[in-house]
């Protein structure tokens, strides 16, 4: 079956050459998920489709075909949303790397788009781009939500015996059971920083730092423990 | 079936970007029957092209010379770099006449998503560039791209972190543009970099 879908709301996550002229246009729509589209002809110079494919900026997508990939044939730019500058740019990257990596295409997630819009739009400054914001608190909450949206929902303020975790506790994570008692020898974390992070709270910069490693650690389990991109980036900027 | 030179040749002409089978067997047929002459400066010039160019010492551009025409100019003004992804790029600088300084051709871009960092384009030979003591001030002019503007991000964080000053090219309306037939998302940046009269 042949499909003809018309202004979809969605964004790019990622173009890339294809053939001679043409890019495959990876996009994460409001309701049909993610998907690839060929953008034909969109490497010609005179295209003016190359220029309107940015990524980070809601689009209405129009696209046709079947099965595959399918040819995006119209990407209107719809606006309210501050292109996000410096480190919210980069953590732009590390979010559609994240979606690149992680979910699987055609499976529409309506809660993770929402999520996906409105981080954009917290690590842009809000509408009217306050830059200076700090990312981390809203990079958390689409990791958790990311991770819950692909099945992999965590109970952060119990132990997995249903015991509530203490804030002056110490814990460990394991994969498959949840949060029990720390161990020696093991990554441990503080019960302050899992009732925080199970609550939404972010207002103690101890929490922000330690969720950072606890929520690397769970998201480099889901990627089977291959490097993103992004991370590797920065790191090789930092040794410059 | 092509004889084997024909082929070699077809194959060979498929490395130019935007050009697949049939482009280069067109281009093969057109070399050998209409322009053999032109065929031939094509191979000398690609041969000594290959022999001779060597990226510039300073600037990294393409340079017969160790230090190219323009970096070893001495009427150029040596206290701004401008930073362009692209000898193109430099060459549409050169165009405005407006520019006095010197440059250095970055080769690439950063891309985050496709692996491609600070080791594979010339960062560190920026970076080292950069603080020869002479130049005062870093022109980002990387094009207005995701990748360019996060190149354009991180060489800026990394050389004021050497204590040298960085601008940016602007962004916004093109000359002669209007309002009205200007795309929204251009309009959209145009008023976020407005400043004040």
């Amino acid at each position: 079956m042949s499909e003809r879908i018309d202004h979809q709301p969605g964004f790019i996550l990622h173009a890339r050459p294809w053939r001679e002229t043409s890019l495959i246009v990876e996009v994460f729509t409001a309701g049909h998920g993610r998907l690839g589209l060929v953008a034909r002809g969109a490497r010609r110079p005179q295209s003016s489709l190359k220029a309107r494919l940015l990524p980070f900026q809601p689009m209405a997508l129009s696209w046709f075909g079947k099965g595959g990939l399918r040819t995006l044939h119209d990407a209107e730019w719809l606006g309210g949303q501050p292109m996000p500058q410096g480190t919210a740019l980069m953590c732009g990257f590390y979010l559609n790397e994240l979606l690149l990596r992680l979910l699987p295409t055609d499976d529409p997630h309506e809660v993770l788009y929402d999520l996906y819009q409105s981080t954009l739009l917290a690590l842009a400054g809000g509408p009217v781009g306050d830059a200076a914001v700090d990312p981390q608190p809203a990079l958390r909450r689409f990791e958790l939500g990311l991770l819950s949206e692909l099945g992999y929902a965590q109970t952060l303020d119990r132990l997995a015996d249903g015991e509530a975790v203490r804030p002056e506790g110490r814990y460990r994570y394991v994969f498959g059971e949840g949060v029990l008692p720390a161990e020696a020898g093991t990554p441990h974390y503080s019960g302050g920083m899992l009732l925080d992070m199970a609550a939404g709270r972010w207002d103690n910069p101890e929490t922000r730092s330690e969720a950072k490693q606890f929520m690397r650690a769970l998201i480099q389990h889901y990627l089977n423990d291959k490097p993103l991109l992004t991370r590797q980036l920065l790191r090789d900027l930092h040794a410059l | 079936m092509h004889p084997p030179a024909l082929t070699a040749l077809i194959d060979a002409l498929r490395v130019l970007p935007g050009v697949g089978p049939k482009s280069a067997a067109r281009m093969a047929y057109h070399l050998l029957q209409r322009d053999r002459g032109g065929a031939a400066r094509l191979a000398a010039g690609l041969t000594a092209a290959l022999e001779r160019l060597r990226p510039c010492e300073r600037c990294n551009n393409y340079s017969e010379t160790p230090i190219c025409e323009l970096c070893a100019n001495p009427r150029r003004y040596p206290h701004q770099l401008c930073v362009v992804e692209m000898p193109v790029d430099l060459n549409r600088m050169e165009e405005t006449h407006i520019y006095q300084g010197l440059y250095f051709v970055l080769m690439g871009r950063l891309s985050p998503l496709d692996g491609i960092g600070p080791r594979e384009i010339g960062l560190d030979r920026l970076v080292r560039r950069a603080q020869d003591g002479v130049t005062g001030e870093v022109i980002l002019a990387t094009n207005f791209t995701v990748e360019g503007e996060a190149t354009a991000h991180y060489l800026g964080e990394l050389l004021k972190g050497k204590g040298l000053r960085v601008s940016r090219i602007a962004r916004g309306l093109p000359a002669g543009g209007e309002l009205e037939h200007v795309d929204g998302l251009t309009i959209a940046q145009a008023y976020a970099d407005r400043r004040t009269v």
